[in-house]
């Protein structure tokens, strides 16, 4: 299934309108006329509300490769045309720090490099980017939005199911260590004589050191 | 800057009175020429209606004549989208690159 984010989103905007003049009918408006072109006008009484239909895009930051949302932070625009976009002036500041983004941990770009997210799913083919426009069509616009939806569940689990899964191995070997460490602590939880008198408590792992033997044992070792 | 008086910065899309400070030898403007030119890129952050915010790498503008048209016949780098609005068609139909 196609999806383009522009169309998509152009459609929510044009919906949010009608959502808008619904509104103000209700509240007891009336307005001439309402025609919807490139500009959209509202004419409520006497004014004229002149209401720019762009299109919008939600661009990635260059640094952090999280969404830029429209009113969001900065693009610069380097001498030989090429675009920058970041999200928000940590990450412009970093860039102007020269600082590498594969390099820097908290990006997506360093946890795509070293295998901490998924890199390689199908899910994302479905978020290229695509020039051509589409024609408005109500039915494909339903069905995208929909998809959408669904298709970021299905990634988000994926991705969840990656990261879980890297962690797994490390659980194995926190319990073995958090054994080991009983075994050797088990005077800090529970009087050694404790243990030796009453062997109902001890872990059943653990062997039992009775103290009167040890000192038997030493003793001829020390004349 | 023209137009405004006594404006102490100018922006994008303003014409400025400027004297030339070095040339290139083989040109029809020479040093210390006193010129009108209309800048096109600033390192000063530009702020769209759309909320958008451009930044270019360095500051700079086409030399015009009185009528607002280039002097020169090529432009190097990217230009603004306002010059369109201010009706600066011909720089923008010579520029490499609209942003």
């Amino acid at each position: 299934m196609k999806k383009n984010s522009t169309m998509v989103y152009h459609s929510i905007y044009l919906e949010k309108k009608r959502l808008e003049i619904r509104m103000l009918k209700s509240v007891g408006h009336n307005f001439y006329t309402l025609f919807l072109s490139l500009f959209d006008q509202l004419v409520l009484g006497n004014c004229v509300l002149l209401v720019n239909l762009r299109r919008m895009r939600l661009e990635k930051c260059w640094f952090c490769s999280s969404t830029v949302y429209p009113g969001h932070g900065i693009q610069f625009v380097r001498n030989d045309a090429k675009i920058f976009r970041f999200c928000r002036s940590k990450c412009h500041k970093n860039f102007k720090m020269k600082r590498n983004p594969r390099k820097v941990k908290w990006t997506k770009a360093y946890r795509r490099l070293h295998g901490k997210d998924m890199t390689q799913d199908s899910t994302f083919e479905f978020e290229r980017k695509r020039n051509r426009p589409e024609r408005y069509d109500r039915n494909l616009a339903e069905n995208t939005l929909k998809a959408i939806k669904k298709i970021d569940k299905i990634r988000s689990d994926r991705a969840s199911d990656h990261i879980k899964n890297r962690l797994k191995t490390s659980k194995v070997q926190r319990q073995k260590e958090a054994r080991k460490q009983l075994e050797l602590g088990i005077h800090l939880v529970k009087a050694p004589l404790a243990l030796a008198q009453d062997s109902s408590l001890c872990l059943p792992k653990i062997k039992v050191n009775v103290s009167q033997a040890q000192t038997e044992e030493n003793q001829p070792m020390e004349d | 800057v023209i137009g405004a008086s006594n404006r102490r910065y100018a922006h994008i899309g303003d014409v400025i009175v400027a004297v030339i400070k070095e040339a290139v030898p083989n040109t029809p403007l020479e040093r210390s020429e006193v010129i009108r030119a209309v800048i096109v890129r600033t390192r000063k952050e530009l702020k769209r209606d759309n909320g958008m915010i451009i930044r270019y790498d360095d500051n700079a503008a086409v030399v015009i004549d009185q009528e607002g048209n280039p002097k020169g016949t090529r432009i190097f780098g990217a230009i603004a989208r306002e010059l369109r609005q201010l009706n600066f068609t011909k720089i923008v139909s010579l520029a490499p690159e609209v942003l």
